[in-house]
């Protein structure tokens, strides 16, 4: 059931031309994501990336059918809020989103790491090291926030690919970046990048409707447990070049 | 709970810290740690170098690796994180990454790993709130037997159990310790104890109420000091003023607000210490270590006439006293207010914000950098009787789950204890003011810092630590209980419901997940009672209590006499 909608979710999408036009009808569970390669990315006609494998699997587990849009986070979360049987992942479970949604998590596990131009090295012993330096973020990362909120230099940019060049160009001293996403756009880029330090751990969680039966949202945690604990999760990570 | 003064000590380390960092190794390094950070201590110079050399040596197998832990956000792991895994790393070899985020966060990530059974941090310094899960969970390593089998290698000899104050809060009915105290922090009454010293306040509040204004000794003397500010005072030189403080949005700290003890403050749960038993201040009945139910028809408190007037009075003195925008903030925004000059007194006061108040500068605070303010023991509600618990204390505990690597559990478990030792944890207390060591607390260096803590240190001295107390092990399933709290007292607040339908309809929830966590097989799982009328259950002794319908007289003391009431 699952793969029915799905490829008729993908036929919509490419018939309609523009990620954000369509509107999907008929599965149990309609989702809503963003697009970060190589977690979730829209090539080739559809969907695919780490997390669209995580719900491949997820779904099918549960027995349920679902079809998913990739959507601005924000509207993604105000349209969550307001309509039934719709979820939006990842996201930040933080206290203040706690009470305006229900729960499923953690749909992802990322580290963040501080990184430096392949050809220098900053002996960074603690996070607090890299205080002296200019670090590059991106708007709506949390990590740059997180970063800011302890007092770093945190230079936004829109993208983190476009830390990436600012790395490069000697604009920013470090980059902040998610490790699996950071090791895809420096392979995209010919060269091999590692961590300086790998500094934080964020659970990335799928927030639903708070109308959502109860019976689906347990469901579906109880299925995503498994899939940690029997090592589907840890094999897939470990596809993407990151063990969890 | 990061503080200007912290960041700008920290950065100055830093560099101090980096022109040195790979000049030196082992012993050399300790020695340059000890002599330039890591004093004052409760040690001599060479009993530190002995406990330095021991960690040196117990090290040596796990140099070279790098383990993870994660604490909350506050002064005291700020430092641990900066300058004591440097340290340690330099010292030992062992490098730490030292996470900092939200509580509530932590608590996330430790769920997480246990329900996923990924390793996600080596270990984890988690409130001692959640003790009734973790001996009853059999996810989280009992260091008492980890000291004696495991981890016997790596347990240093000078650790000194006996000193710390809170291992009590740590300790589950089995006798077993599951968590190592890091950090502690009361939660105590708050004043201006400059305006409670003006004369001509003096005069009227008494020539209004008919007792002296001083530090209030029970709720009916909190109410009127409120009231005299907010609606008699009204203005102090040029500037609104108010009686009261507190917040009330609804997001998961109003949980807080209310289960770090609360209704203990009221009286709900009978006597007993460091819980109320069999009764406690979540409402919650336990025969032997089972609970056994939150309604009053199962012999709990929580919708009981005293719980009604606990919360009743938060939103009667939140309505009537409090800044208009007090509703709206959360913990974090409302902690603010008081370093703002405006506010003459606040019930619910957390001490981890002592360092945040004394930043020179602050209206509420002296040029010679002492206080204008003051903190004393909490005054109590109407059904609070003597050999009851009084209020809240924050225990930061280490805590190792089973399903990290052993390895890795004792490289952590070296890190726990290196921030925790004789020789660290003076230093630690001064910068932090989270004290965790008896030798600490009755230190000269902390006598001398006395006058600048406005009573905190009286507070560590006296028995009032052990009467101050986080949730106990009566609540066996704290991250799944403690959001009821936030999500039905707020519809209370929001006037959505009465306060006895909305404690009915919370209490009924926490007896539901009684019910459910009574599969799990445990001896000391839930197994709930039989319901039976309500009267019935206010006519046994202790809690639930019945109705108190007589109104208290306001009292009061001296500010001096305040703090010696638990000497």
């Amino acid at each position: 059931m699952f793969g029915v909608n799905r490829h008729w979710a993908t036929r919509l999408i490419a018939a309609c031309g523009l990620l954000s036009c369509f509107a999907v009808h008929g599965a149990d569970i309609e989702l809503y994501t963003y697009e970060v390669a190589p977690f979730a990315v829209y090539e080739n006609g559809k969907p695919s990336g780490l997390l669209i494998e995580v719900l491949d699997e997820l779904f099918k587990r549960s027995d349920l059918s679902y079809q998913i849009q990739f959507v601005p986070l924000k509207r993604a979360m105000i349209t969550v809020q307001r309509q039934a049987h719709k979820c939006v992942l990842p996201v930040a479970r933080s206290q203040e989103r706690e009470v305006q949604f229900q729960w499923i998590s953690p749909v992802l596990i990322t580290r963040f790491g501080l990184y430096s131009k392949p050809e220098q090295s900053f002996p960074l012993t603690t996070l607090i090291d890299a205080k002296p330096y200019r670090i590059g973020s991106f708007l709506g990362s949390g990590i740059g926030e997180y970063l800011a909120n302890l007092g770093f230099t945190v230079e936004l940019s829109s993208t983190t690919q476009q830390n990436f060049a600012k790395l490069n160009r000697d604009r920013i001293d470090l980059w902040a970046a998610e490790l699996i996403s950071a090791k895809h756009i420096a392979q995209a880029n010919g060269v091999s990048l590692e961590p300086q330090l790998v500094f934080y751990t964020a659970l990335g969680a799928m927030a639903c409707n708070q109308n959502m039966p109860q019976a689906q949202i347990q469901l579906l945690q109880t299925q995503l447990n498994m899939m940690y604990q029997d090592g589907f999760m840890g094999r897939l990570y470990h596809s993407y070049g990151v063990d969890i | 709970m990061q503080t200007r003064k912290l960041s700008k000590y920290l950065l100055a380390i830093l560099g101090y810290f980096s022109m040195y960092s790979t000049c030196y190794s082992d012993i050399a390094s300790a020695q340059w740690w000890l002599k330039n950070e890591l004093t004052p201590s409760t040690l001599s110079y060479p009993q530190q170098l002995e406990e330095m050399q021991w960690f040196i040596d117990a090290a040596k197998p796990y140099q070279g690796l790098q383990i993870r832990v994660v604490s909350e956000r506050i002064a005291t792991h700020q430092y641990e994180a900066t300058v004591l895994a440097k340290a340690f790393y330099e010292i030992t070899g062992i490098h730490v990454v030292h996470e900092l985020t939200g509580e509530d966060d932590v608590i996330k990530k430790l769920s997480a790993q246990i329900m996923t059974g990924q390793n996600l941090y080596d270990a984890y310094v988690n409130d001692s709130d959640l003790i009734g899960t973790h001996f009853r969970s059999g996810n989280v390593v009992a260091l008492s037997d980890f000291i004696q089998n495991q981890g016997k290698s790596v347990t240093l000899p000078s650790l000194d159990l006996a000193d710390f104050i809170g291992l009590q809060f740590t300790t589950a009915p089995d006798g077993k310790l599951y968590q190592l105290p890091d950090q502690q922090f009361a939660n105590l009454y708050w004043y201006r104890h400059d305006w409670f010293s003006n004369v001509q306040f003096r005069t009227e509040f008494k020539r209004l109420y008919g007792y002296e204004l001083g530090v209030p000794q029970n709720w009916q003397a909190y109410e009127d000091i409120a009231e005299f500010f907010s609606v008699h005072v009204r203005r102090i030189d040029g500037r609104k003023v108010y009686g009261h403080m507190d917040y009330a949005k609804t997001d998961p700290s109003l949980g807080w607000r209310m289960s770090d003890a609360w209704l203990s403050m009221a009286g709900v749960g009978d006597k007993g210490l460091p819980n109320g038993l069999p009764v406690d201040e979540w409402g919650i009945r336990v025969e032997q270590c089972k609970p056994v139910g939150a309604s009053v028809s199962r012999g709990g408190a929580l919708n009981g006439p005293a719980a009604v007037y606990a919360i009743d009075k938060y939103v009667d003195w939140l309505n009537r006293f409090a800044p208009t925008e007090s509703k709206q903030l959360n913990f974090t925004q409302a902690g603010e207010w008081p370093g703002k000059g405006v506010i003459a007194q606040q019930i619910f006061w957390y001490t981890a914000f002592v360092a945040d108040l004394s930043q020179p500068g602050l209206p509420v605070v002296n040029s010679d950098g002492t206080p204008k303010w003051r903190v004393a023991p909490s005054p109590v509600g109407k059904y609070w009787q003597s050999g009851m618990k009084s209020g809240y204390q924050d225990t930061g505990a280490w805590t190792l789950l089973n399903n990290t690597p052993i390895d890795r559990q004792k490289a952590a478990w070296l890190y726990a204890q290196f921030v925790v030792s004789k020789t660290v944890s003076l230093k630690k207390t001064l910068v932090g003011l989270t004290p965790i060591r008896r030798s600490d607390i009755d230190s000269e260096a902390m006598t001398q810092q006395a006058p600048y803590l406005g009573g905190l240190v009286e507070f560590y001295r006296s028995r009032g630590r052990d009467v101050w107390t986080p949730t106990g092990t009566n609540v066996p399933d704290y991250p799944h209980l403690a959001n009821y709290w936030w999500r039905h007292i707020s519809q209370i607040v929001e006037g959505k419901i009465t306060t006895q339908h909305g404690l009915d309809a919370f209490a009924a929830d926490v007896d539901k997940h009684l019910l459910a966590l009574s599969q799990h097989p445990h001896p000391c799982s839930p197994k709930l009672n039989p319901e039976k009328s309500a009267d019935y259950w206010l006519a046994q002794p202790g809690a639930p209590k019945n109705k108190i319908t007589s109104a208290e007289k306001g009292r009061t003391l001296p500010y001096q006499e305040a703090i010696n009431v638990w000497r």
